[in-house]
């Protein structure tokens, strides 16, 4: 399956998804005999390039998270037995290639600073005994060479870049709001001068006033620093506002992918069909539209269905949707949808 | 936020500033830290050795011998600091008798002088037959010089106890440092790296739980003269296994948290992983059943010299006190102030540990103030 598309701009690959499974066995009995495995992502092709950004979205249990975990490369030392495969490709600016797909520690450390990530949860991914200065200075001292002083301006200037006093140097993350923390979260990331950052719903654990703020806070960092972004997110208007390209993913497979215009505004899959639809809107003229509703809830990875992974919920559905996984469609250049009956959805 | 002025807090700041208001466990705090702390120069306070003394001239700091590390004084009973009478106008050879020596010179009106300890009277010493001491039979009761009374071969009882109280907290406390150290470490291990190696070494921690304690120390005890050194590695290996529990759990539950996932991800290492970031957040366990695990050891040391598998003869132990106690139970000196010094002491601690919880119990609990 094969989901990549030319972009208009720039085509330079940053980093290249090749066919990613993470499963995470599952134990049963006295034994502790492997009984089976969820399958929190099965088989995705992705590709970011370079200055871009590009939105995952997918409800709860799609594998989005998961995706972004793989990419910073923390499955395995935080879940020792967790079967990763495929491969991602890092192209660095400096033209190393390099697979980071599980990769040990000694190598990966090289590649460390080039991928950072932005976490979901405000209050648990910042250490509560370590006052802003110490969590943003540890990168630092881990990968640079920089004096005490050289790193304390380093992190007071990047304090300042996302909007945050110098002196709250000194504070803890208890004294801060959540969109501060966010921020605080944000500085960390930036600190190693990262050339891709995974934004694992940033902003989802904000006020919507804040969401906003944040959003634009990081647009303007993309602008300045050259980074790219793998923005995952539930919520399809932050990221059609955001993304350049936008991956829907379901039950740990992309459905469809292209460019946030085409995915947004013309989507195919029946499933991302279904998410647009459920986009709150703001003008009550349109109150009236007609609502794809989905019956029951997302199957559950360890016991996934056959063929299709959608097909339980899907309204056009057929018999020969349980054989095969479906076959990957190009709607136009650059908008792919992983439903062969596509066309059936009017 | 609110912009407050003052210097930010930390976690532990601001729960060290919490425990002191809570008034019982803070005094109780300070009077067994100070009292520890002046129990090293014990010596100074409580014992037969002058502190200073000048004999024709010459000046000799008899005590120096007695300021020895504490620790030692399991493995040498007996201070090798020996200073022979003979030198000082007695007849025999052997220890100056540093009281007697005062109340002669001061008679003579010469000026040889020395100037003893506040209360001199020392552990190890018999008393037998002594000027202060009004009949030979051992044990006596309390009188005007012994505020204690004497024990059963006629030893100064509140020299022993003063003793008795370095000795049993110095002891207490490394074994908590030691066991805790231990199972802090293993806990860690088992918390973090999880899997196979969490599985297999908790079974092995299992089996090593269930093997008897007491068992292994009258063991050890017939096969070698038990110190104090050994006593505490003895007693630490069986003591570390309840803490890697806790902190096993804590670092399950903290390993999942994102701020672990941003560390891994700026290639922070496992161990930094697991003592810079981890621990500080899985300290409760640990600071909260310190004072109790310190009661725990001190009982324990008190039990083993009570069933005669502790420390060696002459030291003085509360355990020892407390067994003479039981074979003279008419004579209640020897019951009532050891049994008291030890339940007062462990109140104190237990009054501590009991502020320590609430000060890190979110949820206030006021009546303890």
């Amino acid at each position: 399956m094969s989901l990549t598309s030319p972009t208009p701009t720039r085509t330079e690959t940053l980093l290249s998804i090749r066919g990613l499974k993470v499963h995470f066995p599952v134990y049963g009995g006295v034994l502790r005999r492997k009984v089976g495995a969820v399958k929190a992502v099965d088989g995705i092709d992705l590709e970011v390039r370079r200055g871009e950004t590009i939105g995952l979205v997918g409800e709860s249990g799609s594998g989005k998270t998961t995706v972004g975990r793989a990419i910073i490369n923390v499955l395995k030392p935080m879940y020792p037995d967790v079967e990763l495969d495929g491969s991602i490709e890092v192209h660095s600016r400096d033209g190393l290639v390099q697979d980071v797909n599980g990769l040990g520690r000694a190598r990966m450390n090289a590649f460390r600073p080039k991928i950072q990530m932005v976490f979901q949860d405000p209050f648990s991914s910042l250490n509560p005994r370590m006052t802003v200065a110490q969590l943003i200075g540890r990168p630092l001292e881990l990968h640079t060479k920089l004096t005490r002083d050289e790193r304390r301006e380093r992190v007071e200037s990047l304090l300042e870049r996302v909007g945050l006093q110098r002196s709250y140097a000194e504070r803890f993350p208890h004294e801060f709001s959540g969109g501060q923390r966010q921020r605080i979260g944000i500085a960390r990331a930036l600190s190693t001068r990262p050339e891709i950052i995974v934004a694992d719903e940033p902003v989802s654990a904000l006020d919507v006033s804040v969401q906003a703020q944040v959003v634009n806070l990081m647009q303007e960092l993309a602008r300045d620093f050259d980074l790219s972004y793998v923005f995952i997110a539930h919520d399809l208007s932050i990221v059609y506002h955001i993304s350049d390209r936008i991956a829907v993913m379901y039950l740990g497979n992309v459905v469809e992918i292209g460019s946030a215009e085409q995915v947004y505004m013309r989507p195919r899959h029946p499933y991302t069909r279904a998410l647009v639809s459920a986009v709150p809107h703001p003008d009550p003229k349109q109150r009236g539209r007609q609502r794809i509703r989905l019956e029951g809830d997302i199957p559950t990875p360890m016991n996934k269905p056959s063929g299709c992974g959608f097909r339980t919920r899907c309204p056009i559905a057929k018999a020969s949707c349980a054989d095969l996984p479906p076959e990957v469609q190009t709607v136009e250049v650059g908008h792919t949808v992983a439903c062969p009956h596509w066309r059936e959805m009017q | 936020m609110s912009d407050s002025p003052q210097k930010p807090l930390s976690v532990f700041q601001r729960r060290w500033k919490k425990f002191k208001t809570m008034k019982r466990g803070w005094y109780s705090f300070q009077f067994l830290l100070w009292s520890f702390l002046l129990s090293f120069f014990l010596p100074l306070l409580v014992g037969s050795r002058a502190i200073v003394a000048e004999y024709e001239g010459e000046l000799v700091f008899p005590v120096l011998a007695d300021l020895q590390i504490p620790f030692k004084e399991s493995l040498f009973p007996v201070s090798s600091g020996f200073l022979d009478a003979r030198d000082f106008g007695f007849d025999q050879r052997g220890l100056v008798d540093w009281r007697v020596f005062q109340e002669r010179e001061h008679l003579s009106g010469s000026d040889n002088w020395a100037l003893l300890p506040p209360y001199p009277f020392g552990r190890f010493e018999s008393l037998l037959g002594g000027p202060t001491l009004r009949d030979g039979r051992a044990p006596h009761p309390p009188n005007h010089y012994h505020w204690c009374g004497t024990d059963d071969r006629g030893r100064d009882v509140f020299a022993r106890l003063v003793y008795g109280y370095r000795t049993s907290l110095l002891f207490g406390l490394t074994v908590v440092v030691f066991s805790y150290a231990i199972g802090t470490f293993l806990g860690a291990l088992f918390g973090y790296f999880g899997g196979r190696f969490d599985i297999v070494g908790q079974r092995l921690v299992e089996i090593w739980s269930s093997l008897p304690f007491l068992y292994t120390v009258i063991i050890v005890a017939a096969l070698l003269r038990p110190n104090l050194w050994m006593l505490v590695v003895i007693l630490a290996l069986f003591s570390w296994v309840g803490i890697s529990y806790y902190i096993r759990g804590e670092f399950l539950r903290e390993k999942s948290r994102d701020y672990v996932a941003a560390s891994i991800s700026v290639g922070e290492g496992r161990l930094s992983i697991m003592f810079r970031h981890i621990l500080p957040n899985a300290l409760t366990p640990i600071i909260s059943f310190a004072p109790f695990a310190l009661v725990g050891a001190i009982s324990s040391l008190v039990s083993l010299d009570f069933l005669g598998f502790g420390l060696p003869a002459p030291t003085p132990s509360w355990g020892e006190l407390v067994n003479q106690g039981l074979s003279n139970i008419y004579e209640w000196h020897l019951v009532a102030f050891p049994l008291s010094a030890m339940f007062i002491t462990l109140l104190l601690v237990v009054f501590v540990g009991e502020a320590v919880r609430e000060a890190f119990d979110p949820k206030p609990f006021s009546r303890l103030r």
